[in-house]
């Protein structure tokens, strides 16, 4: 379940990518592939994704994704008249959504230079000029990495750590230093005031084992003991930009949600056979 | 920019980049006023950045300019658009006299032995005679040379007698003056008593000739070699006896006491051979090995080609001076230039053209080289580790390519700190095509400053110094003693002295320290070949040498002391292998105290080339891997060119989005390799994983590709070059036009006839037009190949400002990582992507939810044993994690610092970077817990994750894939064509049909070999057995009154026997085309072949 969700995060929930780029001019270095690459490569707020439809069926413009229901259109105009390099970045994009525009790092990284405009596309010198049409429709990560709103997804079961305190009263305060630092992240501490070994922080476990191994090289086995909580995930996603991280998650949680349905919809269906194969089958045998 | 031609329009025009060639000719006639008249001998090659070139100390922004990159070296030349470089290749040792034992020496004639002592004599226009000197059974010897393809051989007795005027007995005494009873079997003693008689035999052999004077002897010579002489027809015998002796003779010398020494040496030297006094040398060793540099072999061409035009110009001149019938003024310049039309000179320039562009020597003398071909290579841009490597290669010589021994090929300790053990081929060309290390060079016409040497000043001012500390010098008529008691010292090819052998050493340390300190008075690359006494060794003696192409390389001289700044020694390999040269580890070597070091290595990487050094800790790897990824780097897809806009290459791989490596070897930073980078900083998970990964396959995540990882595209140019094509009256004709009624093409052809840049093609798309402006014919260019490309350049040359005649257009084939391309680590760890894994499907990192970019097996590692790529991994990752670069020199723990600790000291290498990742909250070993993709489950194993510098290979299967249903067929034999760029088949050989066999498919094998192939039904007649005589008989039309809606109904085939007069008997019999191919060819061999035919299983 968990890994489903981290699944559904990272590959199914939409969000909104250039996917058509008409080139006009292109004088720059780089070639007009190139440049559509980059330009899709581009995160785009996407809340609006959710309630859009996906261009291959919208029924509004026959699926050719030309039309409001299912896509932005995006212009750039840049050209360089100076003799200094002329940065084209996101924000030379303009959109015709005001809702769906490139994302806008800047503020939530807390740079305040003015050198920093957002994710540069090209560079272009004296006399060079880039001129385009792109079009952002809805996609999901599946399809192309683009369209995915996650960049890392990870989930962790939360660890039970049990420390036999007798036991560690039998070590001698360099023996229990030793223990902390066999854990190469912070995971124990000593208290500075009864030189106890103290959990400070379950959640930096890795599951690495190496404090196990520690322990049962000192030939304490016993002495720390660590369950994973079959129940209890702690999620940890880093979005791309195009959607915030809880709203991902809530997005996610709700196309998992009319996967469950259509698989319920169908669950003695015939189509569920050519649906879901074997699945299928097995759902309505078991 | 005016009229000149730049280097980049003649890439693009396909044209050579050349220069007038021009020189004063000097006529004169019976001893006259000379006339002087300027010829122009054509258009000469010119190298880039070489002093004639435009590009010569034009810095960085100017090459921008001039359209070619900013760290353009230059070196090689564009012949017709492609730039080629001159190989360099080894050749023999100049001016050292060598011991050779050879079989064929035997062969020569009767009473030969296989002993010669050999000198390759170069003049100072570095052309080049050949001398032997061969050990006959009598124990006499004789003098061979080549004249004009073929050799020529003399008593040395002759050859002594006529280069100076002496006698016998001062021969005699010459002969012998290395012999000393007090030294016999002594160490160093070169000579025995058998000395005296083989003199004897040699005088004795000229006085049975009845020749006893130099006189006499210049007689015999020129009497003997009139005839072969060119020119010399008229002269009287002791003239042509001088110009052998002169041109043939120990051509690097011009004395004849010096030759009459050198002659003396080397009979010394081939008795002490015979006696085995000393031992032959190995001419496969680089000790007696030079280089043949590109701007020689062109100057020895030039020089034979020139000789050749003087020659005709001179028969010319005479033939019209001689004939009294016409009026001929010698002084007229206007009549010479008449008579010199004849001999039209621009075909000097043109052949060095050709020379350079197909590498091939056309030449009567064979200039005294081994090979005639190979001596050019193309030098391809597929990246610039391949680009470089052209320019530090050396090849041992075509005509060692085909040899059987594996002698030549061997890696042998001389060549130690020269050439790369580690940058060879393996396969065909493996130990002969080698490749220079970082520090070596060739010495040249030029010193350090970049002026050109005075060479004669040089070894005079050699000669002074040498003088200074007690060198006896050599004159003709001083009999001085040989070794051991006194050391010859030799300069250049020259005996100039002998040295007292307790000196010797000596003065060998102080030239070494002059050669520091002074390089006015001793030049820093002279070598200083001290052989020293040795019982049975090599041949004793002080061999100093100042010419250009020796191999040198800086080492430390260590002799010298520490406060001086300059302590840096050039030493070349013939002197290296006497030397004491210490590693720079502080260390003596296992040296004994007896013979202390007195040099040591700079640094260790310098044994290896510039690629060999680019391999990040090549010291952990096993050796063979090393060696393919030396191969590998030259085959990456990476940042070509930074002038891609203004290159018309035929084909050009190009990578996208190039990364520099996070773990990087010191040379990397050294050599600027950012500029060229060429792989990309993949994560890499080791692990077995949906067994998609066995067997050297790896998988890539998809998205990571779709992210950009590995792009890359290929540049390809098809040049329409209208002038070049069609025949003679139509050319001019035709244009570059649109076609104006055929609108199909105007989505794709604009209405110069050319492409829209930037257009999208398909395969058979149309992409240029012409027209013909006579006959209003057009012709439509159509894409060839099944792939989909962008037009990503056009380039017209608008030289004659007329009708556009040339076009080049560049296309763009896009190259994304796909199925069976082609990847390897730096570590010889090749692999093709086997799949495209989702994203989601790949094992993510429980902590920071790390997808890696690609995942290798396990089993690469334990039989390979590239230990180095495990440590890539985990100093890579710590690297990113401390945002900084890794070094990863190899030996560099071997380097000792001036406190006397080595510089990692106790702490072993991967704690060094095991503390790295520990810092940072990873695991000391580099593993991580990785979970399932598919499953959210936890592997069962940490996983050994991190990045690692990948290479994309040039090979991929767009470029290779091969399919075919039905197609093309062959017009004689009907069987499928082969060839992929036709679309052929795959030949279903005899291999594969044995399979077949043994597998008992007969079906299958049938279907192969017959049914898909040329399967044929053939009629054949049953009475006279022939398939040839039947044909096809065309029933006369009957006139059937066709009934409504039925289709006509067809005429039954009628088939008749020619032989037979009847159609009775007529079978048909299904077989192979070719066996009536097979009966067709007997039959115009007058052979019949009849068939047999029984129905069914009676047969």
């Amino acid at each position: 379940m968990a890994n489903a969700l981290r699944r559904v995060m990272i590959a199914e929930v939409p969000t909104i990518a250039i996917d058509l780029v008409e080139i006009e001019v292109n004088s720059s270095v780089l070639n007009d592939e190139f440049i559509a690459h980059r330009l899709g490569l581009i995160p785009l707020t996407s809340e609006r994704a959710m309630s859009m439809r996906f261009s291959r069926d919208c029924d509004a413009c026959d699926g050719d994704g030309q039309c409001e229901f299912c896509s932005v259109e995006f212009h750039l105009r840049a050209k360089c008249m100076t003799d200094q390099t002329l940065d084209v970045t996101s924000k030379d994009l303009y959109s015709s959504d005001h809702t769906v525009v490139p994302v806008d790092f800047t503020e939530s990284a807390g740079y305040d230079s003015p050198e920093q405009r957002g994710i540069i596309i090209v560079k272009l010198r004296r006399g060079q000029e880039l001129r385009l049409r792109a079009i952002a429709r809805k996609g999901i990560g599946k399809d192309h990495a683009k369209w995915s709103p996650a960049a890392t997804v990870t989930f962790m079961y939360e660890p039970e750590i049990y420390i036999n305190e007798d036991m560690m009263e039998t070590l001698t305060l360099e023996e229990k230093m030793n223990l902390v630092e066999s854990s190469p992240t912070k995971v124990f501490d000593i208290d500075p005031n009864t030189q106890q070994v103290v959990v400070v922080d379950p959640e930096a476990y890795t599951y690495d084992d190496e404090v196990l191994k520690k322990v049962e090289a000192m030939g304490k086995p016993g002495l720390i003991e660590i369950h994973a909580k079959e129940d209890s995930f702690i999620f940890t996603v880093e979005s791309t930009g195009a959607i915030k991280a809880s709203q991902l998650l809530l997005n996610a949680i709700e196309v998992l949600k009319q996967k469950l349905d259509a698989v319920r919809l169908s669950e003695d269906t015939v189509e569920a056979d050519d649906q879901f194969g074997e699945l299928g089958a097995h759902m309505r045998g078991g | 920019m005016g009229d000149r031609l730049y280097p980049f329009e003649c890439r693009q025009a396909k044209i050579s980049y050349t220069g007038t060639f021009l020189m004063n000719v000097f006529f004169q006639w019976d001893g006259g006023a000379s006339v002087r008249e300027k010829f122009n001998f054509g258009q000469f090659p010119i190298m880039l950045k070489s002093k004639r070139c435009y590009l010569r100390n034009a810095d960085p922004k100017k090459l921008v300019s001039y359209k070619e990159e900013s760290p353009e070296m230059g070196g090689y030349f564009i012949l017709n658009g492609l730039e080629r470089v001159a190989r360099n290749l080894i050749l023999p040792k100049r001016n050292y006299p060598m011991s050779v034992v050879r079989n064929s020496f035997h062969d020569r004639r009767e009473g030969y032995t296989d002993n010669a002592v050999v000198i390759r004599c170069v003049r100072e226009d570095q052309s080049s005679v050949t001398v032997k000197l061969y050990y006959l059974r009598n124990g006499s010897a004789r003098v061979g040379f080549w004249i004009q393809g073929r050799e020529y051989l003399l008593p040395v007795g002759i050859v002594l007698k006529a280069l100076i005027d002496t006698n016998d007995h001062e021969i005699y005494l010459k002969l012998t003056c290395c012999y000393n009873e007090k030294y016999e079997k002594g160490k160093g003693a070169v000579a025995t008593q058998l000395v005296g008689e083989r003199a004897k035999i040699i005088l004795d052999e000229v006085n049975h000739l009845s020749l006893f004077t130099q006189e006499q002897c210049l007689q015999h010579i020129g009497e003997h070699f009139q005839p072969i002489m060119d020119g010399m027809e008229s002269e009287s015998y002791s003239v042509v006896a001088d110009a052998v002796l002169r041109g043939y003779i120990f051509v690097h010398l011009d004395d004849n006491n010096d030759k009459f020494n050198l002659l003396i040496f080397m009979v010394q030297k081939l008795y002490s051979l015979i006696d085995q006094t000393s031992v032959p040398d190995n001419l496969d060793s680089l000790q007696n090995q030079e280089i043949l540099l590109p701007g020689h072999i062109i100057t020895i061409y030039l020089k034979e080609k020139l000789e050749d035009w003087l020659r005709k110009s001179k028969r010319l001149l005479e033939d019209e001076i001689n004939n009294t019938k016409k009026q001929f003024d010698f002084f007229s310049v206007q009549d010479v230039k008449k008579v010199m039309d004849k001999n039209p000179s621009k075909q000097i320039s043109l052949s060095v053209e050709n020379m350079l562009k197909t590498g091939r020597l056309i030449t009567q003398t064979g200039l005294d080289l081994q090979q005639r071909a190979g001596y050019t290579v193309q030098a391809e841009r597929l990246n610039y580790l391949r680009f470089i490597s052209f320019f530090r290669a050396v090849h041992r010589g075509a005509s060692f390519a085909g040899l059987r021994t594996t002698s030549v090929r061997k890696l042998l300790p001389e060549s130690w700190g020269f050439l790369c053990p580690v940058h060879t081929p393996d396969g065909e060309p493996c130990g002969l095509l080698n490749h220079m290390t970082r520090t070596c060079r060739v010495t040249s016409y030029y010193d350090s400053e970049g002026n050109i040497r005075d060479f004669f000043k040089i070894r005079m001012s050699i000669l002074n110094v040498l003088v200074g500390v007690g060198m006896i010098t050599s004159l003709p008529k001083v009999d001085h003693a040989g070794p051991p008691e006194v050391l010859l010292v030799l300069l250049d090819g020259r005996v100039v002295g002998s040295l007292p052998s307790l000196e010797v050493e000596k003065v060998v340390a102080y030239l070494r320290r002059l050669k520091v300190s002074s390089a006015s008075v001793i030049p820093d690359d002279l070598e200083v070949g001290y052989v020293p006494l040795s019982f049975g060794g090599a041949y004793p003696g002080l061999y100093l040498f100042t010419s250009p192409s020796r191999f040198i390389r800086p080492v430390r001289n260590i002799s010298i002391p520490p406060g001086s700044e300059r302590n840096i020694e050039l030493v070349g390999p013939f002197e290296q292998v006497f030397m004491e040269i210490r590693c720079p580890d502080g260390g003596d070597g296992g040296r004994s105290t007896t013979f202390p070091a007195t040099h040591e290595e700079i640094d260790p990487t310098g044994m290896l080339s510039v690629v060999a050094n680019l391999t990040p800790w090549s010291d952990h790897n096993q050796s063979p891997r090393n060696m393919y990824q030396c191969q590998m780097a030259k085959q990456t897809m990476a940042f070509s060119s930074q002038a891609i806009h203004s290159r018309a290459d035929q084909k050009l791989y190009h990578l996208q989005t190039p990364q520099t490596p996070i773990v990087r070897t010191k040379t990397y930073t050294k050599y600027c390799m950012d500029e060229y980078p060429s792989g990309t900083n993949a994560i890499v998970a080791v692990l077995a994983y949906t067994g998609y990964d066995m067997e050297d396959a790896m998988i890539l995540n998809k998205s990571s590709v779709e992210r950009g990882m590995c792009r890359g595209q290929i540049y390809q140019t098809e040049t329409i070059d209208l002038t070049d094509e069609g025949s003679k009256f139509e050319r001019g004709q035709r244009i570059f036009k649109r076609d104006h009624l055929d609108k199909s093409s105007h989505s794709f052809i604009d209405s110069d006839g050319l492409p829209y840049v930037g257009q999208v093609l398909g395969p058979n798309e149309p992409y240029c037009s012409t027209i013909n402006q006579v006959t209003n014919s057009k012709r439509i260019y159509k894409r060839k190949g099944s792939e989909t490309v962008m037009v990503d350049y056009v380039a017209v040359d608008v030289k004659n400002n007329k009708d556009i005649q040339k076009v080049n257009i560049r296309f763009r084939h896009p190259r994304n990582p796909i199925i069976g391309d082609k990847f390897s680590s730096r570590h010889g760890q090749k692999g093709v992507c086997s799949q495209l894994w989702p994203d989601i499907d790949m094992p993510f990192s429980g902590v920071t939810g790390m997808r890696p970019d690609l995942i290798i097996n396990p089993h690469a590692f334990p039989s390979r044993m590239t230990i180095a790529m495990l440590l890539e991994s985990v100093a890579a990752k710590g690297g990113s994690l401390h945002g900084k670069f890794v070094d990863a020199t190899p030996f560099s723990n071997t380097i000792k610092v001036d406190n006397g600790e080595t510089v990692t000291g106790s702490e072993s290498l991967v704690d060094e970077l095991g503390s790295m990742l520990r810092a940072r909250g990873f695991n000391y070993h580099g593993t991580e817990v990785l979970y399932s993709g598919v499953y959210g489950t936890e592997l069962t194993c940490e996983i050994f994750i991190g990045p690692v510098y990948y290479q994309r290979l040039r090979h991929m299967v767009s470029d290779k894939f091969q399919v075919r249903s039905t197609g093309q067929v062959d017009q004689i034999t009907r069987q499928p064509i082969k060839g992929r760029k036709r679309g052929g088949g795959i030949r279903f050989g005899e291999m594969e049909r044995d399979a077949m066999l043994a597998h008992g498919a007969a079906y299958l094998l049938h279907d192969r070999l017959h049914t898909c192939s040329d399967h044929h039904i053939a009629d054949v007649c049953s009475l006279c057995g022939s398939i040839l005589t039947t044909s096809l008989i065309q029933t006369q039309k009957r006139a059937v009154r066709e009934i409504g809606g039925l289709p006509p109904a067809r005429a039954p085939k009628k088939v008749t026997c020619h032989a037979c007069k009847t159609s009775k008997g007529m079978e048909t019999v299904a077989m192979p085309y070719v066996f009536r191919y097979l009966a067709a060819e007997l039959a115009a061999m007058n052979i019949k072949m009849t068939l047999q035919l029984s129905s069914g299983a009676g047969a």
